[in-house]
């Protein structure tokens, strides 16, 4: 009996040792964009951005950037562990960058760009203010 | 109680200012994402729900004597537009009017000056106010020289209550390039004070990168009848301690300023302080201490 709690514990411990090591895991490719969020005010519909991305992976590999909106590649890279590049782009809805394997669909990596609209398209919500007391 | 809400409001406004630094992180080196205004792009439908909640910390001063600032810890925004119908906020509405000029609604409401009276204690004192302002001790009702003569008794001192009012109206409502306006006027339809209101507020909001500020200002009109009803002592709420007082009609005024920094799509910092002065009749009502309100806000905003 003593032996099966013992057994229990050792293996109760272990799984929590591991546990640590398991979350600080990165992941094999990491993809950063800036930013992340256009704020559109009432008069706009969209924004104009330059994106800043960059990229890094844990093993060199041949990766390349996708925008949801275009069909083919934005740019590739030969084989490599980090990259970067920069886009403009007008945005007027949410949309994914991604990177894949040249010849893939795979999304080894992806950064969502969202678009918030501040305020309301219809003008009777967008009209009527809050009292002044309210803090939202 | 003035000083350090105005020492909490300083202290948040330089809190306020050091929050995009927290958050820029690298994003030093990146130009915001600029609007283009007017560009040729067809826009979502919108849900009929809104639904939002703000959690942080803020009060609001109550001009009352004898009461307690009221906490602000949770802010609900909560509506539903329909065609025609609406409910924005416990106000319910129907749209007469909508067009590229202006929207006109007829609302009923509940009316806001009922919210301080729920925050009032009873007190009991054994001094009173004279007229010429020193203090005198309320002596019991005994017979000269009988037992307990001149023995100070203590007397109750309790805020009146008050009831809400549900008010029916009409708003017409404008914005534009230069903001917003609006024009307002309701009138007592639950047969609690019978009186009317007429209000009219601007306001204006800039947006740069993830910051968002909005300003506003009000002046509004409360007849003698609604702010006697709330703000008056009435002939049978006389006590020793509080005097009869009757309020007139009169002209009050707000500022308030919401910011916001925008974190994702959904969630947001959110920064708010207002203003309101009371009129002067009511100001000088023997149960309004202050003669103005003043209200404060930090916190997350979650948009859903």
């Amino acid at each position: 009996m003593a032996i099966l709690i013992r057994t229990r514990l050792a293996l109760a411990l272990g799984v929590l040792a591991a546990l640590p090591a398991v979350a600080a895991d990165p992941p094999p490719v990491r993809l950063n964009v800036k930013p992340l969020l256009c704020v559109l005010d009432k008069n706009a519909t969209a924004c104009a951005v330059t994106f800043d991305i960059r990229w890094k992976s844990t093993r060199a590999a041949e990766y390349c950037l996708n925008d949801e909106a275009l069909p083919a590649p934005l740019k590739c890279w030969p084989s490599a562990v980090s990259g970067e590049t920069s886009h403009e782009r007008q945005v007027t809805q949410d949309f994914l960058f991604w990177l894949s394997p040249p010849s893939g669909t795979e999304h080894v990596a992806e950064a969502k760009i969202e678009v918030l609209r501040v305020g309301s398209t219809d003008r009777r919500r967008e009209r009527r203010s809050r009292h002044v007391w309210d803090v939202l | 109680m003035k000083i350090p809400t105005l020492r909490t409001l300083a202290a948040l406004t330089a809190l306020w200012g050091a929050m995009p630094l927290a958050f820029a992180q690298a994003e030093t080196t990146v130009e915001p994402a600029t609007p283009v205004p007017n560009a040729p792009h067809s826009l979502p439908a919108e849900k009929s729900w809104r639904f939002g909640i703000g959690l942080g910390y803020g009060q609001r001063t109550n001009p009352l004597i004898q009461s307690e600032d009221i906490p602000v810890v949770v802010d609900l925004d909560i509506a539903w537009f329909g065609e025609r119908w609406f409910f924005d906020n416990f106000d319910l509405g129907f749209a007469l009017v909508d067009n590229a000029r202006f929207t006109t609604n007829v609302v009923a409401r509940l009316n806001s000056d009922r919210a301080f009276f729920g925050k009032t204690n009873t007190r009991y004192v054994n001094f009173t106010m004279t007229s010429g302002g020193g203090q005198v001790p309320i002596v019991g009702p005994t017979t000269p020289g009988g037992p307990g003569a001149g023995v100070v008794v203590p007397v109750e001192l309790k805020v009146p209550d008050r009831d809400y009012a549900v008010e029916l109206g009409l708003e017409m409502l404008f914005d534009g390039e230069w903001g917003e306006a609006s024009l307002r006027a309701f009138h007592d339809v639950s047969g609690t004070h019978e009186g009317f209101e007429i209000s009219a507020d601007y306001g204006y909001r800039w947006i740069h990168g993830r910051f968002s500020i909005a300003p506003s200002v009000g002046v509004s009109y409360k007849s003698a009848a609604l702010s006697d009803y709330y703000w008056g002592v009435h002939a049978d709420e006389v006590l020793p301690t509080l005097a009869g007082y009757q309020v007139d009609g009169g002209f009050g005024w707000e500022a308030g300023l919401r910011t916001s920094y925008y974190l994702t799509k959904n969630v947001r910092l959110a920064v708010s302080a207002n203003y309101e002065k009371l009129s002067d009749s009511i100001s000088l009502s023997p149960i309004v201490a202050e003669p103005q309100v003043i209200g404060y806000f930090a916190g997350v905003a979650w948009q859903f």
